[in-house]
């Protein structure tokens, strides 16, 4: 029964809740942070937590750069985490093959955010010459999640390049349209 | 496992040498940059389906030899400093560390063509 929930060729499901629920912890963690950093720069807290880097943290939250865009860089991040995590709770334990679409925008928000998240490291000592604790943990929780959420897309691009070669629809396949089928021949075997 | 700790503590170190050793420019911005790049890509590789990516840090362990010399640091221990960093950083990529699951072919399979199917 668990064996259909197994890529070929893999030793375990990369979409089972064990495997999920960690990298949708995360995300929730990562917008815990960022949604305080947002309600800083917001104004709705006056003063912002840092235990290192004295006044790292005000100079990096009020500088040019996290209000490049009409709203602060940190909302941003908080809707990105939410993304990550909304996109890791849907669909079931097959969802790899089940729902590729998702798993593939999974890894998209899951990847840029990172990247974004280590260029904003990047930027606090090369430009403003000061360190934001808070920015740098969001930074840290959202290269966590990365190497956790590939292995699942991985198992959904091994799929849709499994239903390519048999000459099936890759477009049904992302949808999700083409497992009907896969799922009864499963059953048959079963 | 090991391997990726000590290269994301390089990462770390790299981070914050400049201010706990008190070095300037250019090598100061140059690990800002490098530290956290090594750093993340050290995290991702902790994970058996992503451990490929850690030959980014050794294209990182490179730069980080020539970088003396290209940017023109001026002290001879910053050239050492730099030089052992990256070195180390070839040397923990080399290691892969154990692989204990099946990928189903990994990555890689994804751009073969399927020699059954054509």
């Amino acid at each position: 029964m668990a064996d259909e929930l197994i890529p070929p060729g893999w030793s375990y499901n990369p979409a089972s809740w064990a495997q999920r629920l960690p990298i949708v912890g995360l995300a929730l963690l990562g917008f815990a942070i960022a949604g305080y950093l947002s309600l800083y720069q917001m104004g709705v807290f006056a003063t912002v937590w840092e235990p290192f880097f004295g006044a790292g943290s005000r100079k990096i939250l009020n500088s040019g750069v996290s209000r490049i865009l009409p709203v602060p860089d940190a909302v941003l991040g908080a809707l990105s985490y939410l993304a990550d995590a909304v996109a890791g709770i849907i669909g079931g334990r097959a969802r790899w093959r089940t729902m590729p679409w998702i798993v593939v925008l999974f890894g998209l928000a899951v990847g840029p955010l990172g990247a974004v998240s280590i260029l904003l490291v990047v930027l606090q000592p090369v430009m403003f010459s000061a360190w934001c604790t808070l920015c740098l943990s969001s930074a840290l929780v959202s290269v966590l999640m990365i190497g956790p959420a590939m292995d699942e897309v991985l198992a959904s691009l091994q799929y849709l390049k499994r239903e390519r070669d048999s000459g099936r629809s890759l477009w049904r396949a992302f949808w999700g349209l083409s497992d009907k089928r896969a799922q009864q021949q499963v059953s048959h075997v079963g | 496992m090991w391997a990726r700790l000590i290269n994301l503590a390089l990462g770390i170190w790299l981070m914050a040498a400049s201010s706990v050793l008190r070095y300037g420019e250019p090598a100061r911005t140059n690990d800002y940059i490098v530290g956290p790049i090594a750093a993340t890509f050290a995290i991702i590789a902790i994970s058996e389906a992503t451990r490929g990516v850690r030959w980014v840090n050794a294209l990182l362990g490179v730069w980080l030899v020539l970088a003396p010399w290209v940017l023109g640091y001026d002290s001879a221990w910053l050239i050492l400093h730099s030089s052992v960093i990256g070195i180390a950083m070839w040397i923990v990529t080399a290691v892969r560390g154990t692989i204990t699951q099946d990928f189903g072919g990994g990555w890689s399979i994804l751009w073969r063509r399927d020699p059954k199917r054509h």
